[in-house]
């Protein structure tokens, strides 16, 4: 929201902005991002829970007198001192491992996890594995305005336990959340989605992820560590931390996902395209997607032998778990789901429909009635949807409002292209499971890996990955 | 990374990094809001539809002349179009004489 008063003080035009009081501490936080000295009106409470009548009273008693002072103090307002920061690559602290810990744990610099001390050594082996230069910055990422430096990178990597043959990756899933299509802005609302990192090509196997049984368990390095770092950077670099930090609205939130890796062989010999041939890469590329995920559905188990009687267990239980939050997306034309797989029942589909079908299956069966998905919005922040006004600006096609009966199904995913489909999982069990995105916020977007010109030598270097039970 | 009488004891980087933010002042206040132009950015949530109307009503009998510029012609710069939304805005404020803006609701 402050981002659309930047634009109103950039023009020399005053503002004043509307926060709740639980937003104070973070619209702080953007202020300072932003380097301009809002104005802020502050609302006490949730005004969600508030009956009219306090809303009215504390629209007259706290709003309306910071509205006018706001607008019209002869001083305007100003921005607190700026804190003098440490040198770009300079050491800030010596000390033995506990003292290391202690020290990353009071600034706010670790995730409540032990963290790896980033010497300069190790920073150093991290970035053998980039041919970029370590000031290289992709983007000054939202919301504290920091420079996503491949230094920024490679340090982040150490901490949250990476190899340095991690780092290629680690560079496309900073690119890929640099994108302004990701959104990244919108990381710390309160539904609380976390970055999921999908790992596509032949570096899963070079880089022995896992993408089997236990596909997103912690418990392998590749997958672990990496998906650690994606919540890391985001905590570090843009600012996202929850209290005693200030940036973090997640009201409730939930763990950071491992990386998921694909099973590329499995889809390969049933004839499917892969995840990142979806996108549009080549075969042998080697891509890096992140996506936004707020939930999941329960793990789904299907049986039988024809298609139908799996995509149809899908759609059952998805569209049960995905009912609720839908509309947020709906109403702003995309959200994006990801239907993962299990390795033994895409094989039987895939000897009946293609992607495709599952894709324009899931979208025309899972519907619910129109009024649910208003009640559910309204729940939300007290917006109705008005489907026939967002058919009217092109957000959504035209079959979202072709009568005005609060009773007729409307799709929960506003298009088929809209999901995603990947296989990994457990060969040996009947199971998939789905993944909702937070409406357009940490929008799918994938990035090629560039691998350094000395992939093969500098790899042979390291130790070889720990041997995993498959 | 030393050794040291207990135990290793490392040197460790800076984690995060450098600020490119370019700071600037706040735009100039108003004098008075009596006869100029407020414009109003919503980005309908949090009950602004009931917000908004309170705030205009008590501004206009405090401030003879005031004008609003109501938030639906500006859009939801929180939805679906809110790039669009958001590129537009300065034009839509100039265009229409905004002296003032009222944001919100959230953070």
């Amino acid at each position: 929201m402050l981002r659309a008063s930047a634009v109103a003080e950039k023009i020399g035009i005053p503002t004043v902005s509307i926060i709740g009081s639980a937003f104070m501490k973070q619209a702080a936080v953007v202020c300072r991002g932003l380097g301009i000295p809002f104005a802020l009106a502050e609302y006490p409470g949730a005004p969600m829970v508030d009956s009219d009548a306090e809303l009215r009273a504390k629209v007259e008693t706290n709003l309306l007198p910071a509205i006018i002072e706001g607008l019209t103090a002869v001083s305007g307002p100003a921005m607190g001192e700026a804190l003098t920061e440490p040198e770009i690559g300079s050491v800030v602290f010596k000390g033995t491992l506990d003292e290391v810990q202690e020290h990353f744990h009071q600034n706010l610099w670790s995730d409540g996890l032990p963290v790896i001390p980033p010497t300069r050594e190790w920073v150093d082996a991290f970035l053998k594995f980039t041919d970029r230069d370590p000031r290289d910055v992709i983007r000054a990422l939202p919301q504290e305005g920091r420079e996503a430096s491949i230094l920024s990178i490679a340090v982040n990597g150490v901490m949250a336990g990476c190899r340095p043959e991690y780092m290629p990756l680690l560079v496309a899933i900073v690119e890929a959340i640099s994108d302004p299509n990701f959104r990244i802005e919108a990381a710390g609302s309160t539904p609380a989605w976390e970055p999921l990192v999908v790992v596509s090509g032949p570096i899963v196997e070079e880089l022995d992820f896992n993408y089997g049984q236990g596909v997103l368990k912690v418990g392998r390095q590749a997958n672990s560590s990496i998906g650690r770092f994606a919540r890391l950077y985001m905590r570090n670099i843009c600012g996202y931390r929850i209290p005693p930090g200030t940036g973090d609205k997640g009201s409730i939130g939930y763990t950071f996902n491992v990386a998921l890796a694909e099973d590329e062989e499995w889809s390969r010999n049933i004839g499917w395209p892969t995840f990142s041939e979806d996108a549009g890469f080549g075969p042998g590329d080697n891509v890096v997607t992140v996506q936004s995920v707020v939930t999941s559905s329960p793990p789904t188990y299907s049986a039988g032998d024809t298609a139908i009687r799996h995509v149809q267990q899908f759609a059952d239980v998805f569209v049960r778990a995905f009912s609720y939050g839908s509309h947020s997306g709906v109403k702003r034309g995309y959200w994006h789901p990801l239907v993962v797989i299990g390795p033994s029942i895409a094989k039987v589909i895939a000897r009946e429909w293609t992607k495709d079908d599952v894709r324009r299956f899931l979208w025309k069966t899972m519907t619910i009635p129109a009024s649910l998905m208003r009640h559910f919005c309204a729940q939300t922040a007290a917006q109705d949807m008005d489907f026939a006004k967002l058919v009217g600006e092109g957000t959504l096609p035209a079959h979202y409002a072709p009568s005005d009966d609060p009773d007729r199904p409307v799709p929960i995913i506003v298009k088929p292209e809209h999901i995603g489909i990947l296989i990994a999982g457990d060969p040996g069990r009947n199971q998939s499971r789905g993944y909702m995105s937070n409406n357009a916020q940490g929008a799918r977007t994938s990035r090629r890996v560039a691998l350094p010109r000395e992939w093969e030598k500098l790899r042979a270097q390291q130790r070889g990955p720990a041997l995993a039970q498959r | 990374m030393r050794s040291g009488i207990h135990g290793p004891r490392y040197e460790v980087l800076w984690p995060l990094a450098k600020k490119a933010v370019r700071a600037q002042s706040a735009a100039p206040r108003l004098p008075d809001l009596s006869g100029k132009t407020v414009g109003e950015l919503w980005d309908y949530i949090f009950r602004g539809e009931v917000v908004y109307p309170m705030i205009r009503e008590r501004l206009r009998a405090r401030f003879p002349g005031i004008k609003f510029i109501e938030y639906h012609e500006f859009g939801n710069f929180h939805g679906a179009r809110s790039r669009e939304i958001v590129a537009g805005l300065a034009d839509k404020m100039r265009t229409r004489g905004c002296d003032a803006i009222i944001s919100g609701i959230g953070a």
